[in-house]
């Protein structure tokens, strides 16, 4: 059985997610197969280390027919996949033209044909039975623990025309964070308990001390205290990494919602009866203006 | 200009969830609302027809009679009129399935979705139904204007920043905020909500190789740790950070 896994980067090396999905094609089929738009030859020979059998390079994602052509060659029958935009979008085509179930938020596949999914927003899981051999899974983060292995990776470059695309891009503006939300194994995240944008300096240096990413509540970007792309939460951006720092967010449970698969939660409130503690692994009770100053000098020791 | 919003209705999001027999999901106390990604897809919707008058929004939902009330509500917001494809939206390739054979047989040159349901937070319903109609998908579309009828202009999130995007009509956006804000019906809308048109039309059929067997709460977090400013250090420990 061959599945395939769309190789996704964060700094030019492949990410998390990508690890995750190349270990459970590895785990389940004898041939993994990657598809990579980022075109380097000798950096894509050495995946055989996550699992990779072979690498299809690829100009973009949106090039259906090219990847239509590698599901049928190879015989795909599961795909491995991040919940990213652009795969998701591809992960459609191929689920309408080729009837594959497609499924998200899986957040366990120790049976491959019966998967878990997480529903109504973390507050529910659902047990799945796949009624065929084929099927698209769109994995949740910190899902299992990638492995290495010790394969060789052939790699295969499809020539691709331009796509002709409908749409014109006319500008483009990078998050200025250096760790991504979506990438990042901890997460460092204020809400109105901070008082004022103004004091965010602490949250971004215990960030940038951790390797971390910032986020924040919907009601400090809804002040515009923070941009909306750090919006955690039911309608903000959904994250479970290792680790998540929740410093003054009493945590209502749209806030929950979106980060309650993180793997720790640490909550620091100043009041005892803030609904978070009731959601965390650890807590402290007390004012963020100390602790979090106090966090920064014991990682500096 | 024809646009169609198409709405999920969904639990509020303070609803407490559970199930009957672990099974089916118990809708009993259960107050349900405008999924709040297509709230905001249908305020942008009424905006830019409150800009131009000749734009006409057409409500799409797929669900059962109980579900009126919402679409009355989406009416009442600005939207011309409502259709109801009467069956329970079991998936998101059932619900893309129905929503592209409604399209193929009206025309529209804009379909605003939200980005995902709260229920089933699939966030597949809008590239779905665009790989079957063939039609260019965005998801997670932040700001959206039109440009004489022919493009779109648009601002959508990736994973590494902001987008700012022109794009040939027709579309399907997945929307989210800050598109627009959230509308909240006046006495005039609801009024003229009443003699608004609410059609309802029979679903399609469509299997989409799995079935849900079982339904469950994840296990509660047994028990807190609790630290201070005097062991902080413990905790930094105990996470590995030291």
């Amino acid at each position: 059985m061959a599945s395939l896994v769309f190789i996704e980067f964060d700094k030019n090396i492949i990410n998390g997610y990508t690890k995750q999905s190349a270990t459970l094609a590895s785990l389940n089929s004898n041939l993994v197969i990657g598809v990579s738009d980022y075109k380097d030859e000798v950096y894509l020979n050495t995946l055989g280390e996550y699992g990779f059998d072979k690498v299809y390079m690829v100009n973009d994602f949106s090039n259906e027919d090219k990847i239509f052509n590698i599901i049928r060659d190879e015989n795909i029958q599961t795909i491995f996949s991040s919940n990213s935009n652009n795969i998701k979008e591809i992960s459609s085509k191929i689920s309408i033209n080729f009837n594959f179930p497609i499924l998200n938020n899986v957040i366990n596949l120790e049976s491959i044909n019966k998967p878990k999914t997480s529903i109504f927003s973390g507050k529910a899981e659902a047990e799945i039975q796949i009624d065929t051999d084929k099927c698209i899974f769109i994995l949740n983060k910190n899902l299992i623990e990638s492995k290495e292995f010790n394969k060789s990776t052939k790699v295969v470059n499809l020539v691709t025309s331009v796509n002709e695309n409908n749409y014109l891009v006319l500008e483009k503006v990078d998050n200025k964070e250096d760790v991504s939300l979506l990438n990042a194994e901890i997460v460092v995240s204020a809400g109105r308990g901070l008082k004022g944008p103004e004091n965010w300096e602490m949250i971004e240096n215990l960030a940038k001390k951790l390797n971390a990413a910032t986020a924040c509540s919907k009601p400090v970007s809804d002040a515009g205290w923070r941009p909306h792309h750090e919006h955690v939460g039911q309608t903000g951006i959904k994250i479970s990494p290792q680790i998540y720092f929740a410093i003054g967010i009493s945590g209502a449970i749209q806030h929950l919602a979106g980060v309650n698969s993180s793997k720790n939660i640490i909550v620091i409130n100043s009041d005892p009866e803030a609904p978070f503690f009731k959601s965390a692994d650890y807590g402290i009770v007390g004012d963020a203006f100390e602790i979090v100053p106090e966090l920064l000098k014991a990682l500096d020791n | 200009m024809k646009i169609l919003v198409c709405i999920s209705c969904v639990p509020d999001t303070t609803s407490k969830i559970s199930f009957i027999n672990e099974s089916e999901f118990d809708k009993n106390n259960v107050q349900y609302i405008i999924g709040p990604y297509e709230d905001y897809a249908l305020a942008r919707a009424v905006e830019l027809k409150e800009k131009d008058s000749s734009i006409d929004i057409s409500l799409l939902n797929i669900g059962l009679s109980e579900n009126d009330h919402l679409l009355r509500k989406g009416l009442a917001i600005g939207a011309d009129r409502a259709f109801r494809i009467n069956a329970n939206p079991v998936d998101s390739k059932f619900v893309s399935a129905n929503i592209a054979n409604f399209v193929e047989n009206n025309d529209f040159d804009l379909i605003l979705m939200g980005k995902e349901s709260i229920d089933y937070n699939s966030g597949l319903v809008h590239f779905l139904t665009g790989s079957i109609l063939n039609i260019k998908t965005f998801n997670s579309v932040t700001y959206l204007d039109l440009e004489n009828n022919e493009n779109a202009i648009i601002k959508r999130e990736t994973e590494t920043g902001i987008e700012k995007l022109k794009a040939k009509l027709p579309l399907i956006l997945g929307c989210q905020e800050p598109i627009a804000e959230w509308k909240i019906p006046n006495m005039r809308g609801i009024m003229s909500a009443r003699t608004k048109e609410l059609l309802v039309v029979e679903p399609i059929v469509q299997s989409s190789g799995f079935h849900y067997k079982k339904f469950n709460l994840p296990l509660k977090k047994t028990s807190i740790k609790m630290f201070s400013l005097e062991n902080i250090n413990d905790l930094l420990k105990e996470l590995k950070l030291k």
